[in-house]
C-alpha cells in the first residue's frame, strides 16, 4: 500500500500544452512542496482527455473531479481548498462533461459506449452500489443539499418543468407538471412512490439501475418529497428482484444513518423517510392505480381515472408516482441545471432513455442513449448489427404494449412522438431485435399470451377480448386459420384498445395490430397457404425425406405415430396425414436426409 | 449552524477519507461486476478468486470492489482493472480460471491479456 492520498491527472494533449499545462504542472509541484504535500500526491500526465475547449484539464482522484479552464494562479486555490480542506471548487468544475467523464474515463475507449450518454446510469458500473461512501464521493446527495440550501419547493418544480423531463415508465407525461399538480393539492399527508414494478418480458432497466446505483433513486425521491410537501416515500418493487431489494434496504439504512432520511434532513426543517413494499410480480401492478391498490393491501386492479393519484392516490391522499428512471434523472437536473438537461434530446423529448437491447443483435446489453438517436444507430452502431449475417426483419419497442417496426422505420428517431407515429411506443425501454428467422405471427402470439395471462380480469374487453384474439392466433399458427381471421383480429384489437379500463388492455393488441399492419402477407401465408416462411410454426411445417436417405430405418423407429414407411436400404416416406410435425425424425436423421419445407 | 451544503461537503470529505483508508489509492483497483445478471453468469466465483488471493497475500497493493452492471450483457462476467494514469483495462467473459490467470499475468507481471479485453 502506498500512502498517497490523491492522484492528480494533468492533460498533456497538444491543445492543453498550448494553454500552458506545463506551467500548471510546475506550479502544482511548487505548491505541493510548499505545503509539504508532495509525498501524499501522485501526479500523472495523460494524453488528450478530449475536453480541449475547456483545457487545461486536471482530474483529481478519488472522486474523478475534473477541473478545467485552469490558470497558473488557480493552482494555489486547488491545493489549499481541494487537497488541504478537501472541498470541491465549483467554479473550476467542468459542468458539461464531468458527469459522463467519470463513466467514460473507464469505458470511453470501447465502441459500444461511444454513442451513448450516461445520465441515469452515470454511476452504474463504476461505483460500489453497496457503499454510501462511494456515492458521496461522486457528488452524491449534493443535489439534495443544494435543494435544501437554496431552493424553495416551487423553484424545484420549476426547474424540473423547465428541464422538459417526461415520465420514463412509458407514458411520457411531463414530470414537472405531475409534480406541480401534486404540490398544488392541499393536504396534511402526501405520498411519493417509486414504481419499480418492471415486468416487460426481456426488460431489466430498472433492476440494473437499482442494483448499480440505489442512492440516486433515493436522492431523487427525497427531492420529490421536498418539492410536493410529502414526508413519506414508498418504493414498490417486485419480490423477484432480491438483490435489488437487498441493495435498496442497505441504501435506505445507510442514508438514515447519515441523516439523508429521517427527521430534519441535513439540519433543515424537512423530514422524509422511505420504505419498501414488495409486489408479487403481477404485470398490471405497473399501472399506477393498480400499484396503489396493491400497496393498500387490496388486489392489484386498476380503477378509472380521474381522480388521478395527484388528487387522490395512496390511502386517498395526493400521491406523486414516478418510475425508477424518472427519479434517477432528478439529481442530475438539479446539479447540472434544467438548461443543460434540455440541451440534450429533441424538441419534445429531452434527455436520455435507457433501453435493454436484446434479441438477434451482436451486442446485447443495457444502453442509455440521447433522445433523437435513430433505431438504425442503436441496432447497427451500438448493437453491432445482426449476428450470423442474417437479415434484419423488425424491431420491437415498448414490450408487450408496443409494436414491431420493419426496416423502413429504421431511421425513425427515438422520441415519444416519432415512435407513436411509426406505430409503436417508447414504453419503459425493452427493445427486441428480430432477424429473418422470426415468425411475426408467432411473436404477436407470444406477446399476447403474456398480456392475456397478466390481464387482471376486471374489465370485459381485456379479459375476454384478449382471450378471443389469442384463440384466433393459436388457430392460425396451427394451420387452422380461416379467411376473415385477420379482419376479426383487427376489429377485436381496436375494440379492446378503445374500451379497456387501463393501459394494459389499451395497449395489449398493439403487437398484433402492428404486425398485421407491417407483415400482413405473413398472416395471409399462414392462413391461405398454411405456410410459415420463417419455419417457426411447427404445425405448418412439412417434413420430406430426400434421396439422401440410405434407408437405415432410424426415423421409422423414432416416429411416435408410425407415419414413416419404407423397406430397409430404400428411400423412406412420410405419410402427411399421419404426421404430427414433432420434428423427431428430422433431429435424429444422421444423414441430413430429411428436409423442412 | 452549518448549512446543508456545508454538511454535505464535510460528509463527502469524510467519505473520501474512508475510501482512501480502505486502500483506494493502491496500485491496482479491481472492480468485479456483481449485478443479478453478472452473478448469474458466474461473477461471484470470480470475486472469490480475487478475495482469496488478497487474503493469502498473493495480491498486494490492490483495492477490490464490486460494481453494478455497465451493460455488457453478452460479455459477462466483466471486470475492470484500473491503474492510475493508465488506460483502464476491461476484461469480459471471466471465469475463475481466467481470474487466476489475470492475477498471475496482469496483476503480478504487468502483462495485459489482449484476448480477453473488451473493445
Amino acid at each position: 500500500m502506498n500512502n498517497k492520498e490523491f492522484v492528480i491527472i494533468l492533460c498533456n494533449g497538444s491543445s492543453c500544452l498550448k494553454n500552458k499545462s506545463n506551467d500548471i504542472k510546475n506550479e502544482l509541484i511548487k505548491q505541493l512542496e510548499k505545503n509539504n504535500l508532495l509525498s501524499k500526491v501522485e501526479i500523472h500526465l495523460s494524453g488528450c482527455l478530449g475536453m480541449c475547449a475547456k483545457g487545461p484539464i486536471m482530474i483529481i482522484n478519488p472522486g474523478y473531479v475534473i477541473y478545467g479552464n485552469l490558470k497558473v494562479e488557480n493552482i494555489e486555490t486547488i491545493v489549499q481548498r481541494h487537497l488541504i480542506k478537501r472541498e470541491l471548487i465549483s467554479e473550476f468544475i467542468i459542468k458539461e462533461d464531468h458527469l459522463f467523464n467519470r463513466f467514460f474515463r473507464i469505458f470511453g475507449d470501447v465502441n459500444f459506449f461511444g454513442r451513448q450518454m450516461r445520465i441515469t446510469l452515470r454511476n452504474c458500473g463504476i461505483i460500489n452500489p453497496e457503499s454510501i461512501d462511494d456515492y458521496l464521493s461522486v457528488r452524491g446527495y449534493e443535489a439534495l443539499a443544494k435543494v435544501l440550501n437554496e431552493m424553495t419547493p416551487a423553484q424545484v418544480i420549476e426547474e424540473v418543468k423547465k428541464s422538459g423531463l417526461r415520465g420514463r415508465g412509458g407514458g411520457g407525461f411531463p414530470t414537472g407538471k405531475k409534480w406541480e399538480l401534486t404540490a398544488k393539492v392541499e393536504a396534511k399527508e402526501k405520498y411519493v412512490i417509486c414504481n419499480a414494478d418492471e415486468g416487460d418480458p426481456g426488460a431489466f432497466m430498472d433492476r440494473s439501475a437499482i442494483e448499480g446505483d440505489p442512492h440516486t433513486i433515493l436522492e431523487g425521491m427525497i427531492i420529490g418529497g421536498y418539492a410536493i410537501g410529502s414526508q413519506k416515500g414508498i418504493i414498490y418493487i417486485r419480490a423477484e428482484y432480491p438483490l435489488a431489494i437487498k441493495r435498496l434496504e442497505k441504501a435506505i439504512n445507510d442514508a438514515r444513518a447519515e441523516g439523508f432520511l429521517g427527521n430534519n434532513i441535513l439540519g433543515s426543517n424537512f423530514s422524509f423517510d422511505i420504505e419498501i413494499r414488495l409486489g408479487a410480480g403481477a404485470f398490471v401492478c405497473g399501472e399506477e392505480t393498480a400499484l396503489i391498490h396493491s400497496i393498500e393491501g387490496y388486489r392489484g386492479m386498476p380503477r378509472p381515472r380521474p381522480p388521478y393519484p395527484a388528487q387522490s392516490g395512496l390511502f386517498e391522499k395526493p400521491t406523486l408516482i414516478n418510475n425508477v428512471e424518472t427519479w434517477a434523472n432528478i439529481p442530475v437536473i438539479i446539479l447540472e441545471g434544467a438548461d443543460w438537461f434540455s440541451s440534450i434530446g429533441t424538441e419534445k423529448s429531452k434527455g436520455t432513455k435507457v433501453f435493454a437491447l436484446a434479441g438477434n443483435v451482436v451486442n446485447t446489453g443495457l444502453i442509455e442513449v440521447p433522445m433523437g438517436i435513430t433505431l438504425r444507430q442503436i441496432i447497427y452502431e451500438i448493437g453491432g448489427g445482426i449476428p450470423n449475417n442474417k437479415k434484419f426483419k423488425a424491431v420491437q419497442t415498448g414490450g408487450p404494449s408496443g409494436g414491431c417496426l420493419p426496416e423502413q422505420y429504421l431511421d425513425t428517431p427515438v422520441d415519444y412522438e416519432s415512435l407513436i407515429k411509426a406505430g409503436s411506443i417508447m414504453g419503459s425501454g425493452g427493445m427486441i431485435v428480430m432477424d429473418e428467422n422470426t415468425c411475426m405471427v408467432n411473436i404477436a402470439k407470444f406477446f399476447l399470451e403474456f398480456t392475456q395471462n397478466e390481464s387482471c380480469g376486471k374489465c370485459t374487453p381485456c379479459r375476454e377480448g384478449t382471450k378471443r384474439m389469442l384463440e384466433i392466433l393459436e388457430r392460425i399458427t396451427e394451420g387452422k386459420g380461416e379467411v376473415g381471421d385477420i379482419e376479426k383480429l383487427e376489429r377485436l384489437g381496436n375494440m379492446i384498445k378503445k374500451a379497456s379500463l387501463c393501459g394494459l388492455g389499451q395497449s395489449a393488441p398493439n403487437p398484433v395490430l402492428s404486425t398485421i399492419k407491417n407483415f400482413r402477407e405473413e398472416y395471409e401465408e399462414h392462413i391461405k397457404d398454411r405456410k410459415c416462411r420463417a419455419g417457426v410454426c411447427q404445425r405448418l411445417l412439412r417434413y420430406i425425406i430426400t434421396d439422401k436417405c440410405i434407408g437405415c430405418g432410424l426415423c421409422k423407429k423414432v416416429c411416435p405415430v408410425k407415419a414413416i414407411t419404407g423397406e430397409p436400404k430404400s428411400i423412406h416416406k412420410i405419410d402427411e396425414t399421419k404426421c404430427i410435425k414433432c420434428g423427431l425424425c428430422y433431429s435424429k436423421c444422421k444423414f441430413s436426409a430429411i428436409k423442412k419445407d | 449552524m452549518a448549512t446543508p451544503l456545508e454538511i454535505i461537503k464535510q460528509k463527502r470529505a469524510q467519505a473520501v477519507k474512508r475510501i482512501i483508508e480502505k486502500g483506494y489509492l493502491s496500485r491496482f483497483r479491481i472492480y468485479v461486476g456483481m449485478a443479478t445478471c453478472e452473478i448469474a453468469a458466474g461473477s461471484a466465483d470470480v470475486l472469490t478468486v480475487f478475495k482469496e488471493a488478497i487474503e493469502k497475500g498473493i495480491l498486494k497493493d490492490v483495492y477490490l470492489s464490486q460494481k453494478g452492471c455497465a451493460g455488457r450483457c453478452n460479455l459477462e462476467p466483466t471486470i475492470e482493472i484500473i491503474e492510475e494514469g493508465k488506460i483502464p483495462v476491461k476484461y469480459g467473459k471471466i471465469t475463475p480460471e481466467r481470474a487466476k490467470e489475470i492475477i498471475n499475468r496482469h496483476l503480478l507481471k504487468g502483462e495485459i491479456i489482449k484476448e480477453w479485453i473488451i473493445n
